[in-house]
């Protein structure tokens, strides 16, 4: 219910940055925010392990960094692993009475290719293996930080320098892999969507997941204005938009339980959110028609999966 | 940046700063429920007590009304300290046994019985949601109502909050999470402080974005055009 809460509630938040100002990303970048207000959420008692990406080139150019709390920089592959690993140390050094016992959460993070792509088994592994931690996927649809090249969350008919728009090819010719999902379907107890542009909500999506014991997963959408080939002021209206549109819905899995953050009587066209994206600009309208009906799809799907959280609800209550 | 030693450890706090702020930089956990970054210290919870020890005097203190000075030297842990600290998370947990993070606080120091009698309040009366109000919204929508023992945290009089613009802040702010927001249709309602306000719809696409009254007074007070909120934050170009 505190997604629309933007103008006074904000203040609310903790002024201290564990994130720390002066790093490396693009203008306009939503993902930096993401990362702010996800530093910002867990306060200072938090290891991170960042994966390879945007957000570990710009945090830590040597001999800098951004981060005021501890944090790893590990390869694309090992992200869970290291966070899971991170999670059974720090249970043994409080069981040997090495460190006082107080909740130290493990936060894993990494960018779309890190989970959809490289990651996905070692993310896979830990959370079947159901450690206390959470794993963050700021996902900007791209391989941004090495040039642009498509991933597997990249939407259909996107154009990235490995899957360009042309007179052969319309641009990326898959669909987005549905990441949210597969956590869900790992029956761990937390999976979310969230996104920047809903300041509040990310913030208390993520502190509900290191409350929750066992894993929990979070698909943060990052609007990227150099891969998006979008204006850098547009980002946090492109954000609204994608869950204004239905593209990306914000919605969490408490335990099984579907519930949409964010429920919209009437879903704007997807044209408004694809017509300020240059990576969209070759798409006919009849194109934007298919994407359009798919996205609708699958919004309903989900209201349904909502509509069914909510019943079960009500009979127990 | 003045000095000082906090459990022996020297730290560093800036002018005007409090003891519970530079505690909670340095990684020294000291439990509190009333304290807000974003408005003044307060001292309503007492969960924050610390001695301090200045110029040979060591006193019992709240370490986030207790301003940073050169050369004390603050002890979080001693038996005192953790004594007090039990006693009022017990006589918080008597007033309101319902409540979630109490309970686990209670448990975390050691509290497992309430010798009190107890009450069935969820309000700790923390009093974060006024002073929330006051200083970042200026709303002053509520504020305490009598004194002593039946103080509360209520709407004036039992009625609507008039002045509420149901903003949300208190909703995101209060420790104990008790003051509840309900969206129904085109009506947002915060149950604690019976205030409903119609919720304006945008030209453009139709969604509810905030309420009548809210966007009237933010109209109001920075002088905008009449159509400024016609259009909602996103449909704005």
């Amino acid at each position: 219910m505190t997604e629309k809460l933007n103008v006074f509630a904000v203040r609310t938040l903790t002024q201290k940055e564990y994130f720390a100002p002066g790093h490396r990303a693009c203008q306009g970048c939503a993902e930096v925010l993401a990362v702010r207000l996800v530093a910002k959420a867990l306060g200072r008692n938090v290891i991170v392990s960042n994966a390879t990406g945007c957000m570990e080139i710009v945090s830590s150019p040597l001999p800098f960094t951004s981060w005021r709390v501890p944090w790893f920089h590990v390869a694309f592959e090992n992200t869970a692993a290291v966070a899971s690993g991170i999670e059974a140390g720090l249970k043994v050094l409080m069981r040997k009475g090495r460190i006082p016992r107080k909740k130290i959460v493990s936060l894993a993070m990494a960018g779309d290719g890190g989970t959809a792509d490289i990651g996905l088994q070692a993310l896979s592994g830990a959370l079947e293996r159901g450690h206390d931690f959470i794993y963050i996927c700021t996902d900007n649809e791209a391989y941004m930080n090495t040039g642009i090249q498509r991933s597997s969350s990249t939407p259909f008919g996107a154009s990235t320098t490995t899957s360009p728009a042309g007179k052969v090819q319309i641009g990326q010719i898959t669909w987005k892999k549905n990441m949210a999902a597969i956590a869900a379907a790992h029956n761990i107890p937390y999976v979310a969507t969230a996104c920047p542009s809903y300041p509040i909500d990310l913030v208390q999506k993520v502190k509900k997941a290191a409350e929750i014991e066992g894993p929990a997963y979070i698909h943060i959408l990052s609007v990227c204005p150099t891969g998006w080939r979008s204006a850098p002021e547009l980002s946090i209206k492109l954000g609204r938009l994608a869950a204004e549109t239905g593209v990306f819905p914000l919605y969490e899995v408490d335990h099984g339980k579907y519930r949409l953050s964010i429920d919209f009587p009437k879903l704007k066209p997807v044209k408004e959110y694809i017509k300020l994206q240059g990576r969209f600009r070759h798409l006919t309208d009849d194109m934007i028609e298919q994407i359009e009906k798919r996205i609708r799809k699958e919004y309903e799907e989900l209201k349904e999966k909502a509509a069914k959280g909510a019943r079960d609800d009500s009979n127990r209550g | 940046m003045i000095p000082f030693m906090i459990d022996g450890q020297p730290v560093e706090g800036k002018e005007g700063g409090n003891v519970l702020e530079v505690a909670l930089d340095a990684g020294i956990e000291i439990p509190h429920l009333c304290y807000n970054e974003s408005v003044r210290p307060y001292g309503a919870c007492r969960l924050c007590l610390v001695e301090v020890s200045r110029r040979g005097r060591t006193r019992l203190t709240t370490a986030c009304t207790y301003p940073v000075l050169e050369g004390i030297e603050v002890y979080t842990q001693t038996e005192k300290v953790l004594r007090a600290r039990r006693m009022i998370i017990e006589l918080i947990l008597a007033m309101c046994p319902g409540d979630q993070l109490i309970q686990d606080m209670a448990r975390e120091m050691g509290v497992h019985a309430v010798r009190f009698k107890q009450e069935d309040k969820d309000c700790i009366l923390c009093g974060l949601c006024s002073r929330i109000c006051e200083e970042v919204v200026g709303a002053h929508a509520i504020q305490f109502a009598f004194r002593g023992d039946r103080r509360e945290m209520i709407p004036p009089f039992l009625g609507e909050a008039m002045n509420c613009i149901a903003c949300g802040a208190c909703v995101v702010a209060c420790p104990v999470d008790v003051i509840k927001m309900k969206e129904e249709g085109d009506e947002r309602t915060i149950v604690r402080w019976k205030r409903t306000l119609k919720m304006k719809q945008c030209k453009v696409c139709g969604n509810y974005f905030a309420p009548w009254f809210q966007l009237e007074k933010f109209r109001d007070q920075a002088k905008l055009q009449k159509d400024f909120f016609d259009v909602c934050y996103t449909c704005r170009t």
